[in-house]
């Protein structure tokens, strides 16, 4: 899985590709735990190149919301393909999470 | 901290009477194969997702229970959907429990009584001698349900398995219950593991339903 960030504004765009599943869930846990130093961080995680998501990557997702939630911050999801969108719709992820079409409606959202 | 397994042992057990509570027996095995699977989830040996369960580490836990639970999943060539894995499991459950409750009684959490019924039948009952883990779960879990609280993943864990067994009133009131029923579903909905243990837990209380109902 890669995991890469960048700066927009006051927003970190992070760019996930590949399979987030228990190979890659260290190290994606530790990617947002880098991001999440600022102290009310405000994120939109584009998942455009996200080919797969197992139980073990809601996990990092769902460890990354609660604490955004806890410092106050916000983040929002983008570009998930049907598959991506299944495994959220299945698990309630979606009930979580602020699921926007793309890039800009993301960066609105947690703006 | 209690493994899942331990955790829902304790809170199976009714506190005044250190017996369990009234589950069919088969869903209370399927809550503690669940369980199990969710311990192995969380300490990164198995993984899931919509179609099946897969052993991705077979190294040992060092819990006798989690390692007899990853030998029986990790067999060559086995692949599992995560209902056959819940089921499977559900045939040692009853062992897993029994040593849980040791564990429970090594840790000064229960005290072991035997007796007697009639003078005859030998029965054997746990009351709680330490209810300060069981308090601090309760306590979690009732803020988790009564807000909108981000869960992490253990919460998420315990209340699929508290909702599978239906002893959502050892953390809230009747009237809470009432109004919380779609928050509880949201955060069982969470853990694909639980999904599949509620789904096999209610499927076992429908037939005992229609098992003992009156033909006429």
């Amino acid at each position: 899985m890669e995991f890469a960030q960048e700066q927009a504004g006051d927003v970190v765009i992070v760019r996930l590709a590949g399979r987030l599943d228990s190979g890659a869930a260290r190290s994606a846990e530790d990617g947002f735990n880098g991001v999440l130093t600022a102290d009310s961080p405000h994120l939109a995680v584009d998942m455009t190149k996200l080919d797969y998501i197992s139980s073990a990557g809601l996990r990092v997702l769902l460890v990354m919301a609660k604490k955004v939630q806890q410092a106050k911050g916000k983040v929002a999801l983008f570009g998930l393909s049907p598959n991506v969108r299944e495994v959220f719709s299945v698990s309630g992820f979606d009930t979580i999470f602020s699921i926007q079409p793309d890039s800009a409606a993301a960066l609105a959202a947690v703006r | 901290m209690l493994s899942f397994v331990e955790e829902i042992t304790l809170l199976l057990l009714d506190d005044t009477q250190g017996r369990f509570v009234d589950l069919p027996l088969s869903a209370s095995d399927v809550v503690v194969a669940g369980a199990a699977l969710m311990d192995l989830a969380l300490a990164d040996r198995i993984d899931s997702d919509l179609e099946r369960l897969t052993v991705v580490d077979t190294k040992p836990t060092g819990d006798d229970i989690l390692d007899d639970a990853l030998a029986r999943l990790a067999q060559p060539g086995q692949e599992l959907s995560v209902s056959a894995a819940v089921e499977g499991l559900a045939a040692y459950a009853e062992g897993y429990k029994e040593k849980a409750l040791k564990r429970l009684v090594a840790h000064k959490i229960l005290r072991e009584e035997n007796g007697r019924f009639l003078w005859v039948f030998p029965t054997r009952r746990y009351p709680v001698i330490d209810d300060t883990e069981q308090r601090e779960v309760k306590a979690r879990l009732r803020q988790l349900l009564l807000t909108d609280e981000i869960p992490d993943p253990r919460d998420v864990v315990l209340v699929c398995l508290i909702d599978a067994c239906n002893l959502l009133g050892l953390v809230l009131t009747a009237d809470e219950i009432k109004h919380t029923t779609a928050r509880v579903e949201q955060l069982s909905k969470m853990d694909l593991i639980g999904q599949a243990v509620t789904r096999a837990v209610s499927e076992i209380r429908f037939i005992v339903k229609h098992a003992t109902s009156p033909i006429f």
